[in-house]
Parts: structure tokens; sequence; C-alpha cells
């Protein structure tokens, strides 16, 4: 185990006040997200400037302050609306950050961290009783002594999805290259609504909702067993193979699946092995950002994630093969179009009847699989060409039955390339090393966890 | 409408008449003085040249008695100038302004109470309902290691605020008025409540190298007043000292004072004491008397210690669990006001104009001969300044002072907005309102300054300056990037 020493920890502020009296509700997507955090690690490595010892860390936080003059949402503090909802109240409290130094290089961290490791390289506080006094946002800038740094992010789901996190990231990075903002600043508003003659029958088909129903219970299941994290790094190349064996078998020459959709399909039929599924797969729940279909801008700061699972979708139930997995994964992500997600969300706020006794959230009992294909962590720069070397993404508590991460990598390694960071039991995970299909995939060139 | 309109003509009456008596008894001199001369010259007029000529020559004076009468002459008004004290010059001043990153909102401050102080949610509310009514704004600052959950107020941390307020306001000062360290004949640093060895005095000839001839001197102890203390010794000093210049630097320290205990008096100061400093240059030189901001007129200062209950108002204790913070008394402003009086009561003859003094001596001539349930007199300030810095020591000193000295919203509001945007500063509090009045353009060649200080001790002092050249804006300070946005209106309870 790696050694990680604690410096401090303390409340960063924006630079310029807020006017009091401002408050950003939460909308029917945020609100199911309710039992997760998120944690997001961003490292860079040791070849950027050399600097003493806390100056990097000073520098950053200034530029961390004024960074979060542009994000209220951030710095403000959860609290109940008249009807018992969820609210943010923009009161200026700010972000907890901690510091923190490790020994070795960011390299070395690399190479022989586990999932633990990985986690405590970012702070979070599980919510108080008093949840006002909660922030729901922790940064951990951890320097490490034998060279590089690593950004950590953790808040809770309720307030922002993998995406926003990246956003904010890269806000934070802009103004620490720059000192002034480049992108256009995240944008708070709600989700956008349909026009009431353009709306459907809210009972009219659609397996986003049956999903959510299903899903939606009150109890919040704790996994009970250990988890581990395997981080894959998958090259170009590798991911081209991996393209070439997913296509399916009865369109040789057609286009073939994307990349996500291969190493999906990859690891959906082999982690469906090791739980012991003889034939046919698990059944699997899919999450992708619908930011693009709903005509929102990147930079839109809050959940737009919809979940889909793969039991209502699947026509050929026996097929097992890395080609079937690939083909259902794709006829998932294809048949995702915007009026099915405004009907779930308009589903949703009909049906909403949220509050303190009776949180509905989404209940991950399946394996979980998380498209960040769009989250560029390559433009999060905070000095100059000095882009991450890699960036982890872990949604907490963990799915019972797992779950499955599918990130950019550095774009060394070409735009096909990906990170897919899958989180198992331990036991599972051991059983998956040893899997063939990933083993010949792999061959030397993989990061064990 | 009736009853109204007699009620405005009595009033404007009133005024003039008012205005005629103040003229007439402040113009005394010169309203006696021309009539006397018109005569003199109308008789000189009358007489015509050879008769006077004829005058001169009865006198018989002979060139010994001219001579003696010359040197008389020469020999008293060297005597005086002599004996006159030097003028002290106020060249410029700067004033620290904290980093952003030390900012602490309400909210943060109330979490972190929250925090610190888990299981003592009595005082965690009692912090609050202080903060509510404090006066104080979004934008004040605590030093970083407060900003530490749980604070870290060692002596290191203590020695790192020092040296951050104290290095970067002397370096604002040296680039402000061009002197050169070397150049720093006297130093004079007033931190009350932290006080290491070697001391902080010390600490700034070892960071800029002063001469090994300097006169430094380090005041602990003496309170928010430590200020105008500070400046009366250098005023003091370079009497002694032709041609000299003194370097004043004012601070609080606040990491060391940090209260974590929840004896409710002494959580008071956490509430409203922020970081703060000021560094003044002073010179008796004749060279700088053309770009000197401020000539200092007088400092009056007063004591009120032989008091057991003003010595014991605000006191440095330990409470029941060991825990040293210090302790302000209910009947601070009481004292205070006591302080006042007899502050004024030394100062008022000094600045108030004749026409006040004349007032105020016969009404207490009134009191004391006829009627004892006369009102005393009390004489209006406003006829002898036009600006007033009256330390932000809170909200309730200022209202105090206001109701006192009879004062209006726009003299009092240097004062609060200082309050609201920088916190209690301590003595550092009455340059950063200087600066303020300066940044708002009203300050003008000839106007009056009066700052006043109260002190633990219990202290009262007062320095009168008056302003050598007008001062244009914009100025660049710590109140540069925000002036425009004041005065705001402070609400009489924030809603937190």
């Amino acid at each position: 185990m790696a050694e990680i020493r604690y410096t401090c920890k303390r409340t960063a502020v924006s630079t310029k006040p807020v006017q009091p009296g401002k408050r950003l509700p939460l909308s029917v997507l945020d609100r199911l997200m309710e039992p997760k955090h998120l944690r997001v690690v961003y490292y860079y490595g040791s070849d950027g400037p050399a600097r003493e010892a806390g100056e990097r860390t000073r520098t950053l936080r200034e530029t961390l302050a004024r960074t979060l003059t542009s994000f209220p949402k951030a710095t403000g503090r959860l609290q109940r609306d008249s009807e018992g909802r969820w609210e943010i109240d923009c009161n200026d409290a700010g972000v907890r950050v901690m510091e923190a130094r490790a020994r070795g290089s960011v390299e070395d961290w690399l190479r022989n961290a586990g999932r633990e490791d990985e986690l405590r390289l970012v702070h979070w506080e599980e919510m108080l009783d008093t949840p006002y006094f909660w922030s729901t946002f922790y940064v951990q800038m951890t320097e490490f002594e034998g060279g590089g740094f690593a950004i950590g992010l953790s808040c809770i789901h309720l307030l922002a999805d993998p995406t926003c996190a990246t956003l904010f990231i890269k806000a934070w990075a802009d103004m620490t290259l720059n000192a002034r903002p480049t992108a256009p600043p995240p944008s708070f508003r709600a989700l956008p609504k349909r026009r009431p003659s353009h709306r459907n029958d809210p009972d009219r088909h659609n397996s986003l909702i049956n999903h959510c129903k299903s899903s939606i219970n009150t109890s919040s299941l704790t996994p009970s067993a250990k988890f581990g994290t395997l981080s894959l790094a998958f090259t170009e190349p590798i991911v081209r193979s991996c393209i070439a064996m997913a296509q399916p078998v009865d369109a040789p020459d057609g286009p073939g699946p994307s990349p996500f959709e291969a190493l999906a399909g990859l690891f959906w039929a082999c982690i469906s092995k090791v739980k012991g599924e003889r034939e046919g797969l698990v059944s699997m729940c899919l999450g992708l950002d619908v930011r693009k279909l709903l005509g929102l801008e990147r930079e839109f700061f809050g959940n737009c994630m919809v979940y889909n699972n793969s039991l209502h979708a699947r026509d050929n139930e026996e097929d097992n093969s890395l080609p079937g997995a690939a083909k259902a994964i794709g006829e998932m992500m294809a048949k995702l179009d915007k009026n099915g997600v405004m009907d779930l969300i308009e589903w949703l706020e009909i049906n909403d009847d949220t509050g303190p006794k009776n949180t509905r959230s989404l209940n991950f009992s399946e394996l979980l699989f998380l498209n960040l294909e769009g989250i560029e962590p390559d433009t999060a720069r905070f000095e100059d060409t000095h882009a991450p070397i890699r960036v982890s993404c872990f949604f907490e508590p963990p799915c019972k039955e797992g779950q499955v991460v599918i990130l950019p990598s550095t774009p060394k390694d070409g735009p096909m390339s990906r990170v897919v960071m899958v989180t198992l039991p331990e036991d599972e995970l051991v059983k998956l090393m040893e899997h063939d299909l990933v083993m010949s995939l792999m061959g030397l060139n993989k990061n064990r966890a | 409408m009736a009853r109204s309109l007699p009620d405005f003509s009595n009033s404007v009456k009133l005024k003039y008449v008012k205005l005629g008596y103040q003229y007439l008894v402040n113009h005394i001199i010169p309203l006696t003085l021309v009539p006397v001369m018109a005569g003199v010259l109308m008789e000189v007029l009358r007489l015509g040249p050879d008769e006077i000529l004829g005058l001169w020559r009865s006198l018989h004076f002979d060139l010994v008695q001219i001579l003696c009468s010359a040197f008389l002459i020469i020999f008293v008004a060297t005597v005086y100038f002599m004996s006159k004290p030097r003028t002290i010059f106020l060249v410029d001043y700067a004033c620290y302004k904290p980093p952003v990153t030390c900012r602490v909102p309400f909210s943060t401050f109330m979490e972190h109470s929250r925090l610190n102080l888990k299981d003592k949610p009595k005082s965690v509310e009692f912090q609050m309902r202080i903060l509510e009514r404090s006066g104080l704004g979004e934008e004040t600052c605590l030093p970083p290691a407060i900003h530490y959950i749980p604070p870290t107020p060692t002596m290191e941390s203590a020695r790192g605020e020092a040296e951050l307020v104290i290095f970067s306001v002397m370096d604002s000062l040296f680039q402000k008025t061009g002197l050169k360290p070397k150049d720093i004949d006297i130093l004079i640093v007033n931190c009350s409540l932290f006080s290491p060895t070697p001391s902080l005095s010390a600490m700034v000839i070892n960071k800029y190298k002063l001469r090994s001839n300097i006169k430094s001197f380090n005041l602990s102890g003496m309170g928010c007043s430590a200020g105008l203390i500070s400046l009366d010794l250098a005023r003091d000093i370079l009497q002694v000292h032709p041609n000299s210049n003194a370097v004043i630097v004012s601070t609080e320290i606040i990491t060391p004072n940090y209260y974590q205990g929840n004896e409710r008096a002494m959580l008071l100061p956490n509430c409203l004491f922020r970081m703060g400093g000021a560094a003044i240059l002073l010179s008796n030189r004749r060279s700088d008397r053309r770009r000197a901001k401020y000539r200092l007129v007088h400092v009056v200062r007063t004591h009120k210690g032989a008091d057991d209950k003003a010595y014991r108002c605000v006191y440095e204790e330990e409470d029941k669990e060991g825990k040293a913070g210090i302790s302000l008394s209910k009947d601070l402003m009481a004292i205070a006001g006591e302080a006042l009086k007899s502050n004024i009561t030394t100062i008022g003859p000094l600045v108030l104009p004749a026409s006040e003094q004349l007032l105020f001596l016969l009404t207490l001539i009134g009191r004391k001969i006829f009627n004892p349930k006369w009102k005393p007199y009390i004489p209006d300030f406003k006829q002898a300044f036009e600006h007033f810095c009256i330390h932000a020591g809170g909200r309730a000193v200022i209202d105090e002072l206001q109701k006192n000295l009879q004062l209006s919203a726009e003299h009092v509001e240097a004062s609060r907005m200082t309050l609201h945007r920088f916190g209690n500063t301590s003595s550092s509090s009455l340059w950063y309102e200087l600066g303020y009045i300066e940044a708002k353009g009203r300050m003008r060649k000839g106007n009056r300054v009066w700052q006043i200080a109260f002190g633990s001790g219990f202290k009262c002092n007062s320095a009168v300056w008056k302003c050598n050249r007008t001062i244009k804006t914009p100025i660049d300070g710590p109140w540069a990037d925000c002036i425009d946005r004041y005065p705001v209106h402070i609400p009489e309870v924030v809603k937190l």
C-alpha cells in the first residue's frame, strides 16, 4: 500500500460573494441518483515543470477559488424545499479541500495502486444528519514527492453526473493555465420541457420508463462483498482487433460496432461467463449521456444520464458471444431517442412524490455499463502541454453485480483508445483476468489494479 | 399645516441665528481689527506726511534704541521658532489587502464553527446571532491557519501570518512612497496579541536589512488603540531627531488568539476580529512638506485604567477549561462612552471653534450657578472636523459614538463600510477608513480628520490631522476594486 500523508483540510470559497437568496431546484433525473456519489481522479505525470513542495497546491487553491465563482451550485448546500424535495441553497459556503502528499511518483503509483489506494486520493464524507452543513463537493490535491500530482473530485450524484465533474475540472484547469475561463460558463437551467401538444400518451410502451418503474424502490442496497477495480488501457490496435472480433457474423463487411459497443460487448460476454451464466448473458444496465440528444449544451450542469436495461431490449436471449453482445448494445443505444427520454422525464415528473421519508432512486441491481466517451479528459490541462496521463471514474457505492466504466484514453494512444474500469467482487475479478478472451486481447499491455 | 409652518420658520430662523453667532464669534479678531485699522488709516490720511514725520522725530529714537529693539524682535522670533514643535507630516500610508483565498463568508464561518464545536450547539447558536448583527460583510478575511478544520493556531502559523501581513504592507508602502529601506530612521511595530521573541520589529529589520542604528520599538498588549499610541511615540521621537522619518506598522495577528472554548463572552472576538494591517510613513523633513498627504495637528490620549471596572472590561484570561481568550464585559459600551467624554473634554478646547467653546462655557457656568437641570451642551464637533474615523470595533461602538457626537450617517459611513468590508482589523481600521474617504474622493486640502480609537485598559485616544493636498482618485489600495459598490446598506440583522 502506497503511503499518503494528509496535510490539511479546509474549505475553498469563491472569490466573489454570491447574491443571497438564490436557490437552484434539482431535476427529476437528479433526484433519481440520490444514494450514489462520484469520485473522479485526474493523474498528471512527472514530466511537467518541477515545483517546490506545496507551491503547486497553493496556485491550485487560488485558481480553484476563482473557478468556484462560476459554480454556485457546487458551493451551495442541500436543503428541503416547501414540498420536501431537495434543492440547493446558494449560500456561498464553499467546497471542502483536502491536501495530501504521497511517496513515489505518479507513474509508480499507477503501476501498483489498487481500488482502495485510488479511492484514498479522493476524499469523501457521507451526508451528515444536518445536510445544510455538509459539503456536497470534495476536492483533494495530492502531490507526489517523486513527481506528478493527482486531482481528486468527489460529489454527490444528486448534483452532478460524470460529465459535470469533468466540466468542473476542465474549468479549473483553464483558469490555472490561462488565468481566465476559456469555455462557456456552466448552465444551471432546468431540463427541457416539451410543449403540451407534443406530449405522448404517458402509458405508451417505453423501455426507459419500464426500467425505471422496476428499478425504483425505497431501500438502498449496500453491497456486502469486497470489491476490486481493474483498470485496463486499450490502445488503438487492440481496440481495432476487438472491433474485428465483435463484427456481426451475418454482416462481415458492414461498418462494425463502435469502440464502446465492442468493448462493452466483450466485457458483458466475459463477465457473464465469470458469473456462471452458461448460456445467455447476465442482465445489464446501460448508462448513457443524453445531452446531445436533448439538445442541451455541453455545459449543462446537472444529471443528464439515462439508464436502460437489457431485459427489455434484447431480442436474442441465446447469443452469448461477443458479436451478439455488441449487437445488442448497439441496438439499445440506437433505440434511444429524444421522445423516449422526454417521456421518461414527464413520467417522472407526474409521479414525483419524493420527500424525506420516500426517496425514490434507481436500484442498480444489474451489471452497470457507463458510457463516458464524451468527457474529453485531455482538455483539462493545468500546465502547458501537460495533459492528464490517466483519468479514473468511480461510481460509488458500487452496484451489486458490478460495473464497467468506459472512458477515453490519452490521445497519444490513438483516438480509438479507451480505458475500461471494471469493478467486481474480488473473486470474480480474478476469474475475469484469467478469461482467455481478455488475456488474448490484452497481451502485455495492461495495468493491473 | 399651520402647525408645521411655524416650526419650519422657527428652525430656519434658529439656523440663521446660529450661523450668525458662529460667524461673529469665530471671526471676532478680524471683525474688531478691521474697524480699528480703518480708523488708524483714516487718521494717517488726515494727518498728512509732514505731520507724521514730525511725530516720528518727536519720539527721539536714536540708533542704540533702534538696534536694541531690532535685536529684541529677532531674539523673540528665534526663540519662538526654535521652541515650536516640529511639524510632523504623514507622507503616505498603505493598507493590507488580504488574498481572496482567505475570504470567509458567513455560511463558511458557521459551518466551520459547527464542525469544530460539534458538541456545543449553544455556542454555535450564539456565534451565529453575533454574526447576524455584527455589521460585517461577506468579504472579510481570516488568516490561513484559522481556515483549517480544525484550526491550527501554532506559533509557526502566527509568524507566518505576521510575515504575510507585515511584509506585504511594507512592500506596498515602499512602492507608494519611493522610500528605501536603508533610509528608515525610526521603526515602530504595534501588535497587541502576538509578541514573539525576537520581536516583530526585529523581524522587519531582518527582512529588509535596515540600518544598525535604527531606533526600533515594539508595542504589544496595548489593544486596538495602539496605532495612535505608536503615533504619539513617533511624534515625540521625531521632536528630538531632526530631519528624520518614522515608519509605523499597525496590525493584529489573529492566529494565536482564536478562542477554542465555549465561554460566550470570549467567543465574541472570534466573530469580529479579522486579518488586516497598515504601514504609515511619518516625516519631519521640510523636503517632504510638499508631497505629504496630512499634517499631524494633535494627539490626545486618555487612560481610564485607574477605574477598576474600566480596567477589567476587556480582559484576557483562561476559561474553566484552561483555554485562553479575551473576555468582553457587558458594560463595555458604557465605559467607552465615559472614556470618550474624558477624551472630548481634553480635545474640545484644542479643536473646537471659539463659538462652540463659548457656548459650552456659558452652559457650564449656567449649570453650576443658575440651574443644574440645564442639559449639558454637547459641542458640535462637525464644526471642527470634516471627516471622522471611528475605530470599527463593532456596530455597537459606531452606533454609540454616532449618538454621542450627533453625527450624520455620512460622517460614520467610512467606519461602517470598513467594518463591512474588512471586519474589525483592530489598530489598522482607522487607516482603512481614511483610505475609504480618499477613495471616495472626499478629501480636500485643508480638511480636518479626527481619528478616535478605543482599546483595552480602557483607553480612548484621538488624533487630529489636517489634509495637506487634495487627494485625487482613483487611488490604489485595498478599496480600489470595490469602492464603486460602496456605500452599501447594512441590514440590522442578516438572515443566515
